[in-house]
C-alpha cells in the first residue's frame, strides 16, 4: 500500500473562510490532510518570532510551527486577491515567504499564486498545479476542486433574531472572532449574557456592497470591504442593531482605518460602538470588565 | 479655489511651482513642527501610521490659515495609503472645516481630469510648460540632493554643503522659468563641486537606505537620518527619490520598469510578489547593494507599516545571505533623537569595524 502524502493546514487567517474547500479539496485529490489543532498560549509564543505583525499572523506562524515537522508539504497558497479590483492584505499575501525566511528546514509549499484581482483565471492555473504537484492531470483536479467547492460553507451564514433580544454587530475579521483563544470566546460570552450575536459572515455579500456605497471611495481589501459593509448594513437597516462592537488586533493595518470609519458611522447615527483590541497579552479579566460595561449600558439603555 | 497639498521633503517646491503656474493661489501648510503632530495625532485613529497622522496635521494647519481646497493622492491597494484621503475628509469634516479635496489617483486620466479641475481656463500648451517646469524642477532638487549626500561626509568645515544647499532650495523655488532653473541648478552643483573643500583621503562607509518614501524623505519624521548620518561621516545613498517614483509609477518610462523588473529578479528567492507600497523594493535593494558592497543599509518605515513589516520580517535572511548588515528603524511618534542616534553610533561603530578587520 502506497502511504498518502501528508499536508499540513494551519488553522489560521484565510483558513477560517476557505479551509474546508481546502481540505476536501486536497483529501479529493488522495492526500492526507493534517489540520493543526486549536490555537492555544504555546501557538502564540511560537508565533513570537515574528516582529511587529499583528496577533493573526503570530498565530499563523505558531501553527505552522507546530505543524512542519509532521508533514510532508505545507499547504499555504499566496492568497493575493479574491475578487476584483481587491487585494488580501499585504502580511498574507507575503505569508509564504515569511515562513520561509523564519522557519529552517521547512517542508515543501504549496504556495500557488491566487489572484483573481483582474480574472479567475489564476484560480484554475493554482487548482491544476496543486493537482500536479500530487501527480493529478488537470481534469480530475479541477473535478476534485469542484465537489470540494459545494461543501463550501462552514461559518454561519444566516442568522435568526428573536425580537425580545437585543442584538450586537460583531464586526471583525473571521481569523479573530471565530479563533476561541484570540477572542476570548466572545461570541459565546456575548450570547450567555443573552445578546444575539451577528458577524459579518451573517451578513450577505449583496447587502454588504449594497450598504457600503454610502463610502466616497470602495474599499480594496476584501475583507475589509465585507466587514465595512455589514457593520453598515447592520446600523443601517429599518431594524438597526442596537450596539456594534469592532474587534481588532493591535497594529491591524486595514482595521485603522475600516474601524475609523465606521466609528464616524455609529456616532452619526447614535449606536454606541465599542473598539475591543486585542494581542498576546491582553489580559482576559480587563477584556471582560470593558465587555461587561458595554453590555450593561446597552441594557440600561433600552430600558430608559 | 486656494490650494494646500502635504509636505514631503522638498516636494512643496514642486507643487507650489506647478499649481501656482496654473494659476492658483497657494498656501503652503506651515512646516511641520510638534504642533503639526500634535494635532494630527489628537485627531487620528491611534493604530494608524505615522504619515497618516502627520499629513492630517498638515492639513489642519493648512485649512487654518484659509486653504479651501485639499489635494491629496489616492492609491489602489493594497498599502493604506490608498485610503487615507478617504478617512481624512470624515475626520476633517467631522471637524467643521469646509473644504474641496481633490484626491489624484496613480494614472493619467484621473490625473487629466484633475488638472482640468485644477485650471480650467488654461490651453494644453500652458499646462504643458507648467508641469515641464515642476517637473524640472523635482529632478533638479533630487540631482542636487544626491550631490550633497556625496559631499556630506568629506567636507572638511562642516555645514557647507548644507549651506549650499539651502540656497539652492530658494533659488530654485523662486526661479519661474525653466533658464531660470537651469542657472540656479548649474550654478548649485558648480559651487557644490568647487567650493566644499574636502578632507583628502577619506572614504567614508556607504550605507543605502531602504523602505517607505515618507520616512525616508521627510526629515522631520525621520529625525533627520540623512544628514545626520553625513554629519557622522557617511556617505548615504536614498533609494528612493521623488523622481524615481514619478518616472515609474506615473510616466512608467522604460528605464524604471526594465529596473523594476531587474529588482523582482533581485528580490524573488525572498519575496515571490509585490505586497505593495515599497516592501519589494526594499528586499532587493538590500541584495543589489551587498552585491555592490555598500557597507550596511538602513531600513526606515513607520510603524505598523504593512508592506515594511513583512520585508523586516525577511530581511535577516537576505542580511545573512548577501552578508550585509541591517538596521530596521521603525518610527512612530515616539520616536525620540536620543534613541535613534544611540542606534545609528552603535551601527556605525559595527561598520566600522567590520571594515577594519575586513571580514567581508
Ligand atoms: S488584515 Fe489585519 S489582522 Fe489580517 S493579516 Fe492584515 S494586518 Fe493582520
Amino acid at each position: 500500500m502506497v502511504l498518502a502524502v501528508r499536508i499540513g493546514l494551519p488553522r489560521g487567517l484565510l483558513y477560517y473562510q476557505y479551509g474546508l474547500v481546502w481540505e476536501n479539496f486536497l483529501r479529493e485529490l488522495g492526500a492526507e490532510v493534517v489540520v493543526a489543532g486549536d490555537t492555544t498560549k504555546a501557538t502564540l509564543d511560537h508565533g513570537s518570532v515574528l516582529d511587529e505583525v499583528c496577533l493573526p499572523v503570530k498565530v499563523y506562524f505558531g501553527h505552522v510551527y507546530e505543524l512542519y515537522k509532521k508533514v510532508d508539504y505545507l499547504f499555504s497558497p499566496r492568497v493575493i486577491s479574491v475578487a476584483a479590483g481587491q487585494y488580501t492584505c499585504p502580511k498574507i499575501i507575503g505569508m509564504p515567504d515569511m515562513l520561509r525566511s523564519n522557519i529552517d528546514n521547512l517542508p515543501p509549499v504549496i504556495n500557488v499564486n491566487v489572484n483573481l484581482r483582474q480574472n479567475n483565471r489564476s484560480l484554475y492555473e493554482a487548482i491544476v498545479s496543486v493537482g500536479r504537484t500530487l501527480g493529478r492531470g488537470a481534469i480530475p483536479s479541477l473535478y476534485a476542486w469542484y465537489r470540494a467547492w459545494k461543501h463550501r460553507h462552514q461559518l454561519p451564514t444566516a442568522y435568526q433574531s428573536d425580537i425580545k433580544r437585543q442584538r450586537i454587530g460583531l464586526i471583525g475579521h473571521s481569523y479573530i472572532i471565530y479563533d476561541r483563544q484570540i477572542s476570548m470566546n466572545i461570541i459565546n460570552k456575548l450570547r450567555d449574557i443573552g445578546f444575539d450575536v451577528i458577524t459579518p459572515e451573517m451578513v450577505s455579500n449583496r447587502q454588504a456592497t449594497a450598504a457600503a456605497k454610502v463610502l466616497g471611495k470602495k474599499i480594496f481589501w476584501s475583507n475589509s470591504h465585507h466587514m465595512a459593509g455589514a457593520a453598515l448594513a447592520l446600523m443601517q437597516s429599518a431594524q438597526p442593531v442596537n450596539g456594534l462592537i469592532f474587534m481588532t488586533s493591535f497594529s491591524c493595518g486595514p482595521d485603522a482605518l475600516i474601524g475609523e470609519l465606521i466609528n464616524q458611522r455609529a456616532q452619526s447615527l447614535n449606536i454606541p460602538c465599542l473598539l475591543l483590541t486585542v494581542d498576546e497579552h491582553t489580559a482576559e479579566a480587563g477584556f471582560i470588565t470593558r465587555l461587561e460595561a458595554f453590555t450593561d449600558m446597552l441594557v440600561r439603555r433600552k430600558r430608559s | 479655489m486656494i490650494i494646500s497639498f502635504p509636505h514631503m521633503g522638498a516636494l512643496s517646491i514642486v507643487l507650489q511651482a506647478l499649481f501656482t503656474s496654473l494659476g492658483r493661489k497657494v498656501i503652503l501648510p506651515p512646516a511641520i513642527s510638534k504642533r503639526t503632530l500634535e494635532l494630527g495625532v489628537k485627531y487620528s485613529p491611534e493604530a494608524v501610521c505615522l504619515p497618516f497622522k502627520i499629513t492630517l496635521g498638515n492639513f489642519i494647519e493648512a485649512l487654518d490659515q484659509g486653504a479651501n481646497t485639499i489635494v491629496t493622492c489616492g492609491g489602489v491597494g493594497p498599502c493604506r495609503l490608498g485610503y487615507y484621503a478617504e478617512v481624512q475628509k470624515g475626520i476633517l469634516q467631522g471637524l467643521g472645516y469646509e473644504f474641496e479635496m481633490i484626491i489624484i489617483e496613480p494614472n493619467l486620466v484621473n490625473i487629466i481630469n484633475n488638472v482640468h479641475r485644477i485650471a480650467p481656463k488654461h490651453s494644453l500648451r500652458e499646462i504643458y510648460s507648467a508641469f515641464r517646469l515642476a517637473l524640472a524642477k523635482m529632478n533638479a532638487l533630487d540631482s542636487i540632493q544626491r550631490k550633497v549626500q556625496t559631499v556630506r561626509p568629506r567636507e572638511i568645515t562642516r555645514g557647507a554643503s548644507d549651506a549650499l544647499w539651502k540656497t539652492a532650495m530658494d533659488e530654485i523655488n523662486t526661479a519661474d522659468t525653466i533658464p531660470a532653473l537651469r542657472t540656479a541648478w548649474y550654478d548649485a552643483e558648480h559651487k557644490l563641486d568647487q567650493e566644499v573643500k574636502l578632507k583628502a583621503g577619506v572614504n567614508p562607509l556607504r550605507i543605502g537606505v531602504v523602505g517607505e518614501i515618507y520616512v525616508m524623505l521627510e526629515p522631520f519624521v525621520n529625525l533627520d537620518l540623512v544628514r545626520r548620518l553625513g554629519q557622522m561621516g557617511v556617505e548615504v545613498h536614498t533609494t528612493m527619490q521623488l523622481s524615481n517614483y514619478v518616472n515609474g509609477h506615473l510616466f512608467r518610462k522604460s528605464e524604471y520598469l526594465e529596473l523594476f523588473k531587474h529588482l523582482t529578479n533581485l528580490a524573488r528567492p525572498y519575496l515571490g510578489h509585490y505586497v505593495g507600497g515599497h516592501g519589494l523594493k526594499s528586499i532587493a535593494y538590500t541584495v543589489h547593494m551587498g552585491q555592490q558592497n555598500y557597507d550596511g543599509m538602513i531600513h526606515v518605515f513607520p510603524f505598523t507599516c504593512m508592506p515594511e513589516v513583512v520585508a523586516k520580517n525577511i530581511l535577516p535572511k537576505v542580511s545573512n545571505d548577501v552578508n550585509i548588515p541591517v538596521l530596521s528603524l521603525a518610527y512612530d511618534e515616539q520616536s525620540g533623537e536620543a534613541g535613534v542616534v544611540t542606534r545609528l553610533e552603535a551601527f556605525i561603530d559595527l561598520l566600522e569595524y567590520r571594515r577594519s578587520t575586513n571580514t567581508y
